[in-house]
């Protein structure tokens, strides 16, 4: 049990900088995800954490005592690694045992929290076995057994189902999200799976390029985005992005304009550059011929991707006269060309909407943010969401 | 299909026969060390391959000369010494090679590279001088020195090549449980190390023992004469006999050692000589 605290942490490797100036507090017993893209610094800090890599610059607390200086044996913290790093010359039982046996427990104790660890993770019948033996699902739980036998006072989790195929790593997901609730240990947990950041996670901060963009609850990220990156980071699909124009009480995107109450166009501020329109797939509608609120237009249905509870389509939107969006590259999100970009609806799937159909959508102003497309900041919210 | 089984068995049987021409090659003169070593003093001229009868009388003479168990016991000591030291060295140097940033660690390795193919014979003459004047002239330490230098590097650059394949995160996951720097190396690291710790020992010890050049020119007595010098110094029983017999005997007395050695941990030799050749 404990809370970790980063005040500016920095971590400067020569010539780069790989974390700069984090700085949160990941609360006691919090489930904490660091997401982003790879070599956005998260397990980087992660490792600072734990206290394999030192820190630059700034200070770690744990439960208000400073920890920089601390040697990782000594911060009592379990991690389980992206490898697993099972010692592979030693039995399922003695991998979990080495940390107790480190630790000097007595031989009944040290047996009686491995029997513990070895019934809540369902390993009984292979404590005897080497890893070599083991499946992949296996070798991910021994890793766990191994970072719970002590009872540690936080869990660090660097990418640990990454290596698993699809099927196991939802399986494993909710295992590891069980194990959180039950044992209630603070866990910082690190991934590049967006979808693993909002299934599991308390909280959230979202790395880009050794910065921390925004930290909050999965809901916020989705909903209340601060930047662009994030925006596009978080939800799957992506949120659609067109680029946009202000006019009077108005709002410009390729495929016509959208009436914005006065009260809320202010709110944008004065920001004269160009704008990225950004809305989630559900937020677009099928809407039939009569219905005229907001804002809609005919597009065909080029690709539609069916999956039981969930309607995808996808449908191009000329960009004519748009300039081109700056999107982050590092956002892998490069649907369309200079001249059309591809949008995607989630629609009820009792439409029935096949390829190569016409269909009208529409988009309401309440749905759509806006950000600068410059700076990539959100202008849609109202003036700075700070959640720490 | 019948072409592909009969092209299979050709190839085989041309591997089968190249590899029996190497080992006959390779073992006739042992074959013969061993029948004379087995031929009784009589027989030792008659140039038959198999002995006409066999016998243990040079075995028996070899045991009872003092100048061989003291030579015996020289080899056995310095060269496990040497192996204990150069392996123990070269595991720390290896790993601080591989797991630590700092300058020159390339250079480093070039360097014992270098001093592993320096030809022994070019300093013999100087470190007669030297170990005569500090003291270390026919003494175990004095082997036990030069034999240390000119295997550290082939233990070094076997181990370097072999911690290299140990995964990093094993180090840092020891770490987290609790270990000591230390203790991560002696629990998790070095098991791991096992068989290209075993080649290096073998190949150390292998040096250390058959080394005739430094056992002959830096030993004077049976204070510190190994086998491979001593028996340059055998006699025969009498100022006319050819000591041929007891060589033969004591050359095969001091092999048996090492292909035991190598027959127990061949497999381990095989997987540490080829760690780092092949991702695995």
């Amino acid at each position: 049990m404990s809370e970790i605290e980063l005040r500016n942490v920095s971590k400067r490797f020569t010539g780069a900088t790989a974390v700069k100036r984090a700085n949160f507090t990941i609360r006691d017993g919090e489930f904490f995800i660091l997401v982003g893209p790879s070599g956005c610094g998260k397990s980087t800090l992660l490792n600072m954490i734990v206290g394999l890599e030192d820190v630059s610059e700034g200070e770690i607390r744990i439960d208000g005592q400073r920890v920089n200086e601390l040697d990782p044996k000594d911060r009592n913290m379990a991690m389980v690694f992206q490898s697993y790093a099972l010692y592979p010359h030693m039995s399922v039982r003695d991998n979990i045992a080495f940390p107790l046996k480190l630790a000097k427990l007595s031989k009944p104790e040290i047996d009686r929290r491995v029997a513990r660890a070895a019934q809540i993770l369902e390993l009984d019948a292979y404590l005897d076995r080497k890893p070599r033996a083991l499946s992949g699902g296996q070798r991910q739980r021994v890793a766990m057994g191994r970072a719970i036998v002590r009872e540690p006072s936080a869990f660090l989790l660097d990418e640990p189902l990454s290596n698993l195929d699809a099927k196991l790593r939802v399986q494993m997901r909710t295992e590891i999200a069980r194990l959180h609730n039950r044992l209630g240990t603070t866990t910082v947990y690190v991934t590049h799976d967006q979808t693993e950041a909002m299934t599991l996670g308390d909280r959230i901060a979202v790395l880009r390029k050794g910065e921390v963009l925004q930290i909050g609850t999965p809901r916020a990220l989705y909903e209340r985005p601060r930047n662009l990156f994030v925006a596009g980071f978080i939800g799957s699909p992506a949120m659609n992005f067109l680029p946009a124009r202000r006019a009077e009480g108005r709002l410009e995107l390729p495929p016509g304009a959208l009436e914005i109450p006065a009260h809320n166009a202010k709110q944008w501020g004065t920001a004269q550059g160009p704008l990225i329109a950004g809305f989630r797939p559900e937020h677009l509608r099928v809407i039939g011929e009569r219905d005229v609120s907001g804002l809609c237009f005919a597009a065909r249905a080029e690709v539609v991707e069916w999956l039981g509870a969930d309607l995808f389509v996808y449908f191009d939107v000329a960009l004519k006269g748009f300039g081109e969006m700056g999107l982050p590259d590092d956002l892998d999100i490069q649907r369309g060309d200079t001249a059309r970009h591809t949008l995607v609806a989630r629609i009820d799937p009792a439409h029935a909407v096949n390829e190569g159909d016409s269909v009208r959508v529409g988009l309401d102003w309440r749905d759509v943010q806006v950000f600068d497309a410059a700076s990539g900041e959100n202008l849609t919210l109202s003036n700075a969401v700070n959640e720490h | 299909m019948a072409g592909g089984a009969d092209h299979g068995r050709t190839e085989r049987w041309v591997w089968g026969a190249g590899s029996v021409v190497v080992i006959v090659y390779a073992l006739i003169p042992v074959a013969w060390i061993l029948s004379l070593s087995l031929k009784r003093s009589a027989d030792l001229g008659d140039n038959r391959f198999f002995p006409q009868l066999v016998s243990l009388e040079h075995y028996a003479a070899v045991f009872q000369d003092p100048q061989f168990s003291a030579a015996l016991w020289n080899s056995i000591g310095i060269a496990g010494i040497s192996t204990l030291a150069a392996v123990l060295l070269g595991m720390l140097a290896a790993y601080a090679i591989v797991r630590l940033e700092f300058p020159g660690r390339r250079l480093i390795l070039a360097a014992a590279l270098s001093i592993a193919m320096f030809p022994p014979v070019s300093i013999i003459g100087p470190l007669f001088n030297i170990w005569r004047t500090v003291g270390l002239y026919d003494t175990w330490a004095g082997l036990i020195l030069p034999y240390i230098t000119f295997t550290l590097p082939l233990a070094i650059w076997i181990l370097s090549a072999f911690f290299r394949e140990i995964p990093w995160d094993l180090d840092k996951a020891a770490r987290v449980d609790g270990a000591t720097p230390l203790k991560a190396f002696v629990f998790v690291i070095a098991p791991l190390a096992a068989p290209a710790v075993f080649t290096a020992a073998i190949l150390v010890f292998m040096f250390a023992w058959n080394d005739f050049l430094f056992a002959i020119s830096l030993t004077s007595t049976n204070d510190a004469r190994t086998v491979p010098a001593a028996i340059a110094f055998f006699t025969g029983s009498s100022r006319f006999q050819q000591p041929t017999g007891a060589i033969a005997a004591a050359s095969v007395v001091v092999t048996l050692p090492i292909i035991i050695m190598v027959l127990i941990f061949q497999r381990r030799i095989v997987a540490g000589l080829t760690a780092g050749a092949v991702k695995g």
